[in-house]
């Protein structure tokens, strides 16, 4: 396959020297040099302005592909925090002796198969869980906070939860059991949104990406015409002219790809203290880390990103690939 | 090895350029190409290294039919033609050595199996240094030498040269067509057209004449 022999072939040790400012660079070792000069020049095609675009490009990708992950992990772990436990409420309303009502329905619940540890909230951790909306307040106490139950259950041998809902309205009145599944069916919901906005931003910017190229592409081969008709007279075919532009691509994409990933690193690792130095209050920091996590990348969530470098490199290289045959053959 | 049949060429709606253009060209012949000039020399050249398409007729180049080619065939057909333009279309970013090798490095070949050859060359030619200038640096007649060096590196079965000793001097051109000689003993078949009377009279080849779009070998 051509395209591999030209990932092959790239002259790899000659990306330093590209990557590095022109006067640094020419006090590389030889073996970082280029023996021969390329037969068509660089200064031809990557321009400074390209190669930012696409440098750009690669940053917000990697930015929607960290995101999508990061989102995508705490969802993750979200739903298996919450599908291990399910919530039995107590409304208090009309209800004499609510703390024997409690004691009661938890020994209820302890009884059931499947289920390995019942936790009774008492009324200050109830009323705790309201403090971000509704802040500190006596007035708190005065209101008829429902009383829950936080029941875990064994995810190898679940209970019948249809049976313990059934079995705790016969049993108990005003009692319900909430098994997470409405906030399941939320989370899923979000991540895939989050998932399919990721997936549309990461298009468009392929999208953008290719326009780039074809037209850099292009305004390369009207520049460098007289070389591709020399390279024609020599016996050069269409595989050999369009490896030699797409080699510089290749080369673009490797070193802006690099780039725009490295911003991306930089901003993923500044994120938290970023967020931090916007002041963002008790509640929104709560609600981000509840979306995104912490906001620092994982190791795998890195690896997204040179992931982002390769498929950049390899738009770049396809992309002007075909643009090139494709020109050739209107020459022809 | 070449044929023309009834070969005519005009740009769009415009006069014939050339008219009913019929001759042979055995392998390992020698010929010059004459006329006055805008007889149409160079587009007879252009016919054979087939960057122009003939409006009527047929071109068989080295036993190939060229308007059967695709792009393809015509590269490979090219790699086992050498042409010298009048123009020299030397590539200005490399150095003479690495236009002379351009040929060698599109067959895709190792520059160390050649790296000899091509400085050998180079130096027969007279630009043993000249080897790493840029052909901005060089004269036309270095230039013309290089453009020559280029043609014919790659042993070509067929060599095409557009007036190949218009800007070198006498003892230079007799260099030259020494060098065009020694390769069609060697089994290339050598085209050159030129309006250079002194040079053609150093060999007993066929000349084909070209006068009013018509063609005559003499």
């Amino acid at each position: 396959m051509t395209f591999f022999s030209d990932i092959r072939h790239y002259p790899w040790t000659n990306l330093l020297t590209g990557l590095l400012p022109v006067g640094l660079a020419a006090r590389l070792p030889a073996r970082f040099q280029s023996k021969q000069s390329p037969i068509v020049p660089l200064a031809s095609i990557a321009g400074n302005a390209l190669t930012v675009v696409i440098a750009i490009m690669s940053f917000l990708a990697c930015l929607t592909a960290g995101a999508v992950y990061m989102i995508n992990q705490s969802a993750q772990a979200w739903v298996n925090d919450i599908s291990s436990e399910i919530t039995v409420e107590l409304d208090p309303v009309n209800e004499a002796d609510i703390e024997k009502k409690m004691t009661l329905v938890s020994l209820f619940l302890a009884k059931q198969k499947g289920i390995t540890e019942v936790k009774p909230l008492t009324a200050e951790d109830s009323a705790k869980l309201l403090e971000p909306w509704l802040g500190q307040s006596s007035a708190l106490q005065a209101l008829p906070i429902p009383r829950l139950i936080a029941v875990e259950i064994d995810r190898s041998n679940p209970p019948d939860i249809d049976l313990i809902k059934t079995a705790l309205s016969q049993n108990f009145e005003g009692v319900t059991l909430d098994d997470h599944r409405r906030w399941q069916a939320e989370i899923r919901t979000l991540t895939r949104s989050a998932a399919l906005g990721g997936i549309a931003v990461l298009g468009l910017v392929a999208a953008a990406t290719i326009a780039v190229i074809v037209s850099a592409t292009r305004s390369a081969m009207a520049s460098n015409r007289e070389i591709i008709e020399v390279l024609h007279f020599v016996g050069a075919n269409e595989r050999f002219i369009s490896s030699e532009f797409e080699r510089h691509f290749l080369g673009l994409g490797v070193r802006a790809g690099l780039m725009g990933a490295v911003a991306a690193a930089i901003a993923f690792l500044l994120l938290p203290l970023a967020t931090h130095m916007l002041g963002a209050s008790t509640v929104t920091a709560a609600e981000t880390q509840r979306l995104i996590g912490s906001g620092e990348l994982d190791l795998p969530g890195y690896f997204l990103c040179v992931l982002v470098v390769i498929v950049v490199a390899c738009l770049c290289m396809i992309t002007s690939r075909l643009c090139v045959i494709r020109v050739l053959k209107s020459y022809a | 090895m070449i044929r023309f049949d009834n070969v005519g060429l005009r740009y769009g709606s415009g006069p014939e350029i050339l008219r009913d253009v019929t001759f042979h060209v055995l392998p390992g012949s020698f010929h010059f190409l004459t006329g006055p000039s805008g007889a149409g020399k160079t587009t007879l050249l252009r016919l054979l290294f087939m960057s122009l398409r003939p409006s009527r007729g047929l071109i068989f180049v080295l036993g190939e039919n060229v308007s059967d080619l695709s792009a393809g065939g015509r590269s490979e057909l090219r790699r086992r033609i050498g042409i010298v333009f009048q123009d020299f279309r030397l590539l200005d970013h490399l150095t003479t050595w690495e236009n002379v090798a351009l040929p060698l490095r599109v067959m895709g070949k190792k520059e160390s199996d050649y790296r000899e050859d091509v400085t050998d060359l180079l130096r027969w030619v007279g630009l043993g240094e000249r080897i790493n200038a840029y052909p901005e640096t060089l004269s036309g007649g270095e230039k013309q030498r290089a453009a020559i060096a280029r043609a014919v590196i790659g042993r070509p079965e067929l060599l095409l040269a557009d007036e190949p000793t218009g800007n070198v001097d006498p003892v230079i051109g007799n260099r030259l067509l020494r060098l065009f000689v020694e390769l069609n003993r060697l089994g290339t078949s050598i085209i050159i057209a030129t309006h250079d009377y002194a040079l053609m009279d150093q060999l007993n080849a066929p000349r084909l004449m070209l006068h009013n779009g018509h063609l005559h070998v003499r």
